[in-house]
């Protein structure tokens, strides 16, 4: 008789254990089978959705709504790539939910601008019952936001490369890759090229952005043989008079170094006019995601100049036929377009969670979030399964040739 | 001693600016008794003048004019819609209505036009140098001290010789006084503020031609070094004001250059810490000014 209990017993625990080995599937390789064979995982195909004609729509989707939270700041800071992005999700929710929805859940975004209270317009989201958020970048508007979500709600910080902010354990993700990869993959161009000496401009050793990019540039740039000869400071997003900082360097220059900064676009070329005043026509300039996000596309003076944009936008590519398709749509061209697919895919990862793990509960979608793989993206290809929060992207490394934003590498 | 001299061809130049700048301000200030916050506002709409004037194919010999006269007219269209309704209140009613037009005007450029940097082609000559011995000059700074030495000596000549200079320094020294002895009030401040916008329109065209770009806080910045430059010569006070500009000027670049590496990202920081020095023992700023309280 306890012989048999015991097989019984034996019996139903294999059972249970069979029942959870294929919830296990289903969470881990199943689903990154399905966002590694490019983010086509069950019921999201990016294409479709991006493919939708809004003047002939299927049955509108009337499943439960998949509910995503975007907390935006429209002010002078980041209103530049929020306020784009902004519109932008919203769009690319109809155009899904056009296509039938997402397994026949239609996509609510809701945006609320964070104003002088992010951690308000957060819990706005949240009340509104947010599966997911999108968040500014920058530390002083996505840190309250953390602490409003108490790292039980998904959080991508859209547009930011800044290290700091992404902690997988608080369920904060970045979709670029960070600062320190990003400068590292300058320096490493710049290196390849045959540029050993460099000169920087920083606001100061770790200051985040301004200083953080420049020391990750001079880190990876001394220790693979290059030689940092001046290190000279600025105030970012307002210097355009760089005098004191040229007549330095025009005692030290041999007019073939590599100038990198993570300064504004016309700060850029400012500076390259006074140093070219100076006769020092020899230098390369190089930047950060800040040159894209300023326009150095649109600069006077501006051939020659490096930088990393986060999607390198060709003529006709699918990036450049959606913000074309928005456009005709919505009767209006976005700005800051490098940008954008990063706001997108925010949605598509957390949607991607949502449906790798089959469930609703934010702390549930975030776990799902950790183990995404090879997640094909608008902006490249998204890992997270076994990192911090930062996914492991390769930097486009773009110059301006012939007037024209050219792709010349891709690092890493 | 040749980066020295150097430096201080290019602290007079961008001191030039600030002079400009502050010299709008002291005017503003001696007539109202309002510290304008939203004084460089007007180089916020000259620059948004700019970029749309740019992006019509046209030259800065056009751009330059569209500019004064943008800033001449946003700064009599703000006395109209907001100071002219505050007149005679309290200096911090005054002060926070210049904030209020400050954010007001920015909010306009930020929901109407775009939180981007707008750009907008520099004049090819903003760059160019000349050398004198050894010395290597830019011609841009060559001609905002001259630009400035003129455009400061019209204003002497416009405040000492002319009836609206009279009547501007009487309301400066004593406004109640001077409009019992028949000066039109309307018409000095209305003449206050678009003598501030000329200035302000002159210096934001250096601004402006140096920096190439626009945004909707824009005139932060250039605000900021007015006021400063103001305080340090002495509030009140026109040659005053014109001293802190080429004080502060000289400073900023004189620190850049010589502060050791350690400390220069702090460059800023101890710029404002040399005028709390100087605040502290000389409150009135570089030059004293005598005048009647407003009642």
């Amino acid at each position: 008789m306890k012989f048999k209990f015991l097989i019984a017993l034996l019996a139903v625990f294999s059972l249970v254990a069979a029942a959870c080995g294929d919830d296990d599937a289903d969470t881990g390789a199943g689903d990154s089978g399905g966002t590694e064979s490019g983010g086509d995982g069950a019921g999201l195909d990016i294409d479709a959705i991006l493919a939708a004609d809004l003047d002939a729509c299927e049955t509108a989707p009337t499943g439960d709504p998949i509910k995503v939270g975007m907390a935006m700041d429209f002010s002078d800071v980041v209103g530049f790539v929020d306020i784009p992005g902004s519109k932008l999700v919203p769009y690319i929710a109809e155009l899904a939910n056009c296509n039938g929805g997402i397994n026949g859940r239609p996509v609510e975004v809701q945006v609320a601008e964070v104003g002088d209270d992010a951690s308000l317009a957060a819990q706005e989201l949240l009340d509104w019952g947010a599966h997911f958020l999108i968040g500014p970048p920058f530390a002083d508007f996505a840190l309250p936001i953390l602490q409003a979500t108490e790292g039980n709600v998904p959080l991508f910080v859209a547009a930011s490369t800044e290290p700091t902010l992404a902690d997988a354990s608080i369920n904060s993700w970045l979709v670029t890759f960070d600062d320190n990869l990003m400068a590292a993959a300058a320096a490493q161009w710049a290196l390849d090229n045959g540029i050993t000496r460099a000169i920087l401009f920083t606001e100061g050793e770790g200051v985040p952005y301004t200083g953080v990019n420049p020391d990750a540039f001079k880190a990876h740039f001394e220790a693979n043989g290059g030689t940092v000869v001046s290190e000279q400071t600025y105030v970012w997003a307002a210097d355009t008079d760089f005098s004191a900082q040229v007549n330095e360097i025009a005692g030290i220059s041999e007019n073939n170094e590599i100038v990198y900064s993570a300064a504004l676009g016309f700060q850029v070329t400012a500076l390259r006019g006074q140093l070219e005043g100076q006769g020092l026509d020899g230098l390369t300039y190089a930047g950060t995601d800040a040159l894209d996000a300023t326009g150095i596309q649109f600069e006077d003076n501006n051939e020659g100049i490096v930088h990393t944009p986060h999607v390198s936008i060709a003529a006709g590519d699918r990036n450049d036929a959606m913000l074309a398709g928005y456009e005709a749509a919505k009767g209006e061209a976005l700005e800051s377009r490098g940008f954008m697919p990063l706001y997108v895919d925010s949605m598509f990862l957390g949607i991607q969670a949502m449906l790798d793990c089959g469930c609703d509960d934010p702390s549930q979608i975030g776990d799902a979030v950790a183990a995404i793989s090879g997640f094909e993206g608008l902006s490249g290809t998204i890992t997270y399964a076994g990192t911090n929060g930062i996914p492991p992207k390769a930097v486009p490394i773009n110059q301006i040739v012939g007037g024209e934003d050219t792709l010349v590498d891709t690092i890493g | 001693m040749i980066e020295l001299l150097q430096n201080l061809i290019d602290g007079l130049g961008r001191g030039s600016i600030y002079a400009l700048l502050a010299l709008g301000v002291a005017v503003i200030f001696g007539v109202m008794h309002l510290l304008n916050f939203a004084h460089g506002e007007l180089i916020t709409v000259g620059g948004y003048a700019a970029y749309a004037a740019s992006n019509q194919g046209w030259s800065w010999y056009v751009i330059t004019p569209l500019i004064i006269v943008c800033a001449v007219g946003a700064s009599l269209l703000i006395e109209r819609i907001a100071f002219s309704r505050v007149r005679g209140a309290s200096d911090f009613t005054l002060l926070l209505t210049s904030f209020g037009v400050h954010f007001v005007v920015s909010a306009i450029f930020l929901l109407y036009v775009s939180a981007s940097v707008k750009t907008f082609s520099r004049p090819r000559w903003v760059t160019n140098t000349y050398s004198v011995g050894s010395l290597n000059i830019e011609v841009f700074d060559t001609v905002v001290i001259v630009v400035t030495v003129i455009t400061l000596l019209a204003t002497t000549w416009l405040l000492q010789r002319t009836m609206f200079g009279l009547a501007l320094r009487g309301a400066a020294a004593d406004f109640d006084t001077a409009r019992l002895m028949g000066v039109k009030s309307d018409s000095v401040i209305r003449g206050a503020f678009a003598l501030s916008g000329l200035l302000a329109g002159i210096a934001g065209v250096f601004w402006l031609m140096r920096s190439g770009s626009t945004t909707p806080s824009a005139g932060i910045d250039p605000m900021l070094s007015g006021v400063l430059a103001a305080l340090i010569g002495g509030l009140g006070s026109l040659r005053g004001a014109v001293l802190g500009g080429f004080v502060l000027g000289l400073a900023e670049v004189l620190l850049r250059s010589r502060l050791p590496d350690g400390i220069a990202p702090l460059t800023d920081g101890v710029v404002f810490v040399l005028i709390a020095l100087l605040f502290i023992f000389r409150p009135q700023g570089l030059i004293t000014v005598a005048h009647a309280e407003r009642v």
